[in-house]
């Protein structure tokens, strides 16, 4: 008789990477659902649309980096960052949008840097920066939510918009998003407290944004109950945002965002549960993601009050992403037997 | 109280519980391994062709980490050879076969005679204890200093294994005695069996022979069942919420740890007066349709052992000695069992490829890590691109002990745990170089040294001389002087 030797242990959980990124797409499907309730099927077509190239630009990445393409191909991880981008943009955005932000997503923030695993930058993120600097219209282009303008966009209005623009209904349909609204409103001198009367607001955010984000909530809670992500980001992350942007408000309310605003408007909630708890570009100890999420949530509230683009998040992520090795540096955990919980007892 | 990480493991071993521990009969060959965990083995006293008595020492130990071997039955020995082996670290070993007679026939049992606690230790010693919950160091090494409180451990290791369970509920009695035994040998006041919570009927089978024996300073306490609470380290935290210092043992918690097989082995040993010659050991696995515990004699050949209960052959792809987390695959079936060896895994499930996917920092390891390490950096660190070993001992992979949890649950299915202990072994294979040209180099730089010295003296000599000839006066006195010296040498008189 004779056997394998193979090491131990001999027996894993079954779990493999092509799971846990259909769990975190299984998870973003309630944001999904609630987007298409609320601004249209366009959300759809960009999904569709953003997948089909982050595929493609998989595949060729794979491809010219000789490495196995099956494989890689179908470990879900191009769709992931595909889905988490199309949340973070306009429905109706043109398509070229999908097609520059996945470029930089797959091919410059994840394969240049060495592929799965090795990025040093949130890819979603890389990809939405990029399209911020470069279409800043195009981004602060919404549709308006259902409750706004009625009817929602059709299926195939939806279609030309993003292929053909938007012709003459331009301006009857969309909407900017609830951040530019309050950076254009405060440029015109209105006060906070005026700007939030507009329809686009809802009950403690951005109208329609709000549900989006409850569901990103939802799915959050989703990856947590399956131990896909812990709970030190998005706790500290939400919480410090809280903190940290109240002052500003209970100082002066008119020029400053309330704590709900920020939580429920723009891409915060998303970053809490999703973006910011990416293991790959953020820190690795629990300490080192606490540091990492606060860094985020500080860094977004400031930009969103002080900078020049409505929303922070993808560039406080960056920068963040940035600081991430050296977090991990100052944060190395003390191992069992190294915490002081030993006292040594006389014989 | 918990401890850090852990996996809670499928125990599979619902089957075996109450069913009768099989009584394993002689086997026609004893295959007994000399070799101790770390390399040392034991001298061999017998030689091919000698007739050996049960309770016979067949080998015996030259230094203080080894344990003298004993036959487990009478016969011949047939071939004393180095061999694959189930020695705690499965390496290759020198192995003595015997080929049984079947007669048994035992040595004069020895008189056990305790008079203080030095007695129980040294008997620990000569009747070959090893500690049989796995690393399989002597027994008797441990009882350094007086502690406080016995620690038995009677929470199997891993899944799969019940051959403890399986001990307790067989001989509680022997459990006590045993227990009451080492504490006396550690001048302990209390004792503590920790049992998991998930066991039924040991707490009161052990309770009742508790009030049998009115040993009421031995108390039996449940702890949660989640991998690895065998492990020393992480009982200790469960009990007592206390963690062993970095790089100590127990013995400075006022603690001494031992598992309960071991335990009863001393109870046995004192009962029979013969030396340790039987285990428990669980046969199970998913190419084992009927599970069974075995009283088995040390060295009985894991053929032996599958022959004694429903398994299908043709389907078993591994052999594995120990648990599914930390156990060693065997290379065949002619290997006779350890001291150590408390589990015997069938398995037919093919193992997940691995080595395809990269890490991709999901962190699930760091959540299950009972040492709480961060193993995706140490992996980051030793493999490929950056392999920096001292990075990963910044990390603290020597605090690593190999549970395998952090492989276990690895979306990527690394095999993180080959990683480390690479990793260690190059880090100490490192040191020791570094220690040895140490050394080299300072005996090197006190010879140049030396040398120098003497160099320079000589050179201060030279310097005086010459600086004094440089005066007239005293030149020509030294000359003068110097040609008076020759002459005299030349008149054949001695200076
Ligand atoms: S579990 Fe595996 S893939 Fe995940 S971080 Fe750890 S080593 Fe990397
Ligand atoms: S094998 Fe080492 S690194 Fe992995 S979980 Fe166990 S102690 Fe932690």
């Amino acid at each position: 008789m004779k056997l394998e030797t193979p090491t131990a242990p001999h027996q894993h959980n079954r779990r493999s990477v092509r799971q846990v990124m259909a769990w975190v797409l299984l998870a973003l499907l309630p944001a999904v659902v609630a987007h298409v309730f609320y601004f249209g099927t366009g959300v759809l077509i960009q999904g569709v649309l953003a997948t089909a190239f982050a595929m493609f630009f998989e595949y060729l990445s794979l491809k010219l980096r000789k490495q196995p393409i099956k494989l890689f191909l179908t470990d879900l991880s191009a769709p992931v960052t595909a889905w988490l981008l199309v949340l973070c943009i306009s429905p109706i955005a043109p398509w070229y949008v999908s097609v520059i932000g996945m470029f930089f997503a797959i091919v410059i923030a994840k394969h240049l840097y060495g592929g799965l695993g090795h990025n040093i930058f949130n890819p979603a993120m890389v990809g939405f920066a990029v399209i911020l600097i470069a279409f800043p219209q195009s981004m602060s282009l919404w549709l308006a939510p259902w409750g706004i303008s009625q009817p929602v966009l059709s299926f195939s209005d939806a279609l030309t918009w993003i292929f053909f623009g938007g012709g003459q209904w331009i301006d009857a349909m969309t909407a900017a998003t609830p951040l530019s609204a309050l950076q254009i409103g405060q440029q015109q001198g209105m006060t906070y407290s005026e700007i939030i009367t507009q329809p686009i607001f809802g009950n403690f955010g951005g109208l329609g944004w709000e549900w989006v984000a409850n569901w990103l909530f939802l799915g959050g809670l989703l990856l947590l109950f399956k131990k896909i992500i812990t709970w030190h980001v998005p706790v500290t992350l939400l919480l410090v945002a809280c903190l940290f942007s109240y002052p500003f408000y209970a100082f002066d309310p008119d020029s400053f965002l309330s704590p709900m605003q920020h939580v429920f408007s723009g891409g915060l909630m998303m970053a809490a549960f999703f973006i910011a708890t990416d293991p790959t570009s953020g820190c690795s100890s629990k300490k080192g993601k606490m540091i990492f999420a606060a860094g985020v949530a500080i860094l977004t509230v400031l930009i969103r009050q002080f900078g020049a683009f409505p929303d922070g998040v993808a560039f406080a992520v960056l920068l963040m992403n940035m600081s991430a090795p050296l977090i991990d540096q100052l944060t190395i955990p003390k191992p069992y037997g190294q915490q002081g919980k030993g006292s040594v007892s006389e014989p | 109280m918990s401890f850090h990480g852990g996996l809670k493991l499928a125990h599979h071993k619902e089957s075996l519980m109450g069913e009768e521990v099989v009584e394993a009969p002689i086997p026609e060959h004893l295959y007994l391994s000399l070799r101790m965990n770390q390399g040392d083995e034991a001298r061999a006293v017998v030689s091919v062709g000698e007739y050996v008595l049960k309770g016979q020492c067949i080998a015996v130990a030259d230094d203080d980490m080894v344990l003298p071997v004993h036959a487990p039955t009478s016969g011949t020995v047939t071939d004393i050879s180095v061999q694959p082996s189930a020695a705690p670290d499965a390496a290759m070993a020198t192995v003595i076969t015997i080929t049984t007679d079947g007669l048994d026939r035992t040595i004069e049992p020895m008189v056990v005679n305790i008079r203080s606690h030095q007695d129980i230790i040294e008997l620990m010693q000569k009747s070959g204890i090893a500690g049989m919950g796995g690393a399989g160091f002597p027994a008797y090494m441990k009882y350094k200093q007086p502690v406080k409180t016995l620690i038995i451990n009677g929470a199997e290791c891993e899944p799969y294994i019940a051959c403890d369970e399986a001990l307790m509920l067989a001989k509680p009695e022997a459990v006590i005695s045993g227990t009451d035994w080492m504490r006396q040998a550690c001048q302990a006041t209390t004792a503590v069996i920790a049992i998991e919570d998930t066991s039924t009927g040991i707490q009161a089978a052990l309770e009742a022979a508790i009030q049998k024996s009115s040993m009421n300073h031995i108390l039996v306490k449940k702890i949660p069942s989640i991998y690895p609470i065998g492990g020393e380290k992480q009982v200790i935290e469960v009990l007592t919420g206390q963690q062993v210092p970095e790089g100590q043992t127990p013995l400075v918690l006022g603690l001494l740890m031992q598992n309960v097989a071991t335990a009863v082995a001393l109870a046995d040993v004192i009962e029979s007066g013969l030396p340790l010659l039987n285990r428990f050991i669980t046969i199970t696995g998913d190419a084992v349709s009927r599970p069974v515990n075995v009283n088995a004699m040390i060295g009985t050949p894991l053929s032996d052992l599958l022959s004694l209960t429903e398994v299908n052959y043709t389907a078993i792809k591994r052999l594995v000695i120990g648990g599914p987390m930390m156990g060693f695959a065997m290379p065949n079936d002619a290997i006779g069992i350890d001291k150590t060896s408390n589990c015997l895994l069938a398995m037919k499930e093919e193992l997940l490829p691995s080595g395809n996917m990269p890490c991709i920092r999901c962190g699930d390891c760091v959540q299950v890590c009972p040492q709480e390490l961060l193993p995706q950096q140490l992996f980051w660190y030793i493999s490929g691109e950056s392999n920096d070993l001292e990075k990963a001992r910044d990390h603290y992979v020597f605090d690593c002990i190999e549970c395998g949890a952090c492989a276990y649950v690895c979306p990527s299915h690394i095999k993180l745990v080959d990683y480390y202990r690479y990793a260690k072994a190059e880090l100490r294979y490192l040191d020791f170089k570094k220690q040895h040209s140490d050394h080299a180099k300072q005996r090197f730089d006190a010879r140049e040294n030396r040398l120098e010295r003497i160099k320079a003296e000589r050179m201060a000599k030279r310097h005086d001389k010459t600086a004094k000839l440089k005066d007239k006066q005293v030149a020509k006195k030294e000359i003068s002087d110097a040609l008076a010296r020759i002459k005299k040498i030349k008149d054949g008189q001695s200076p």
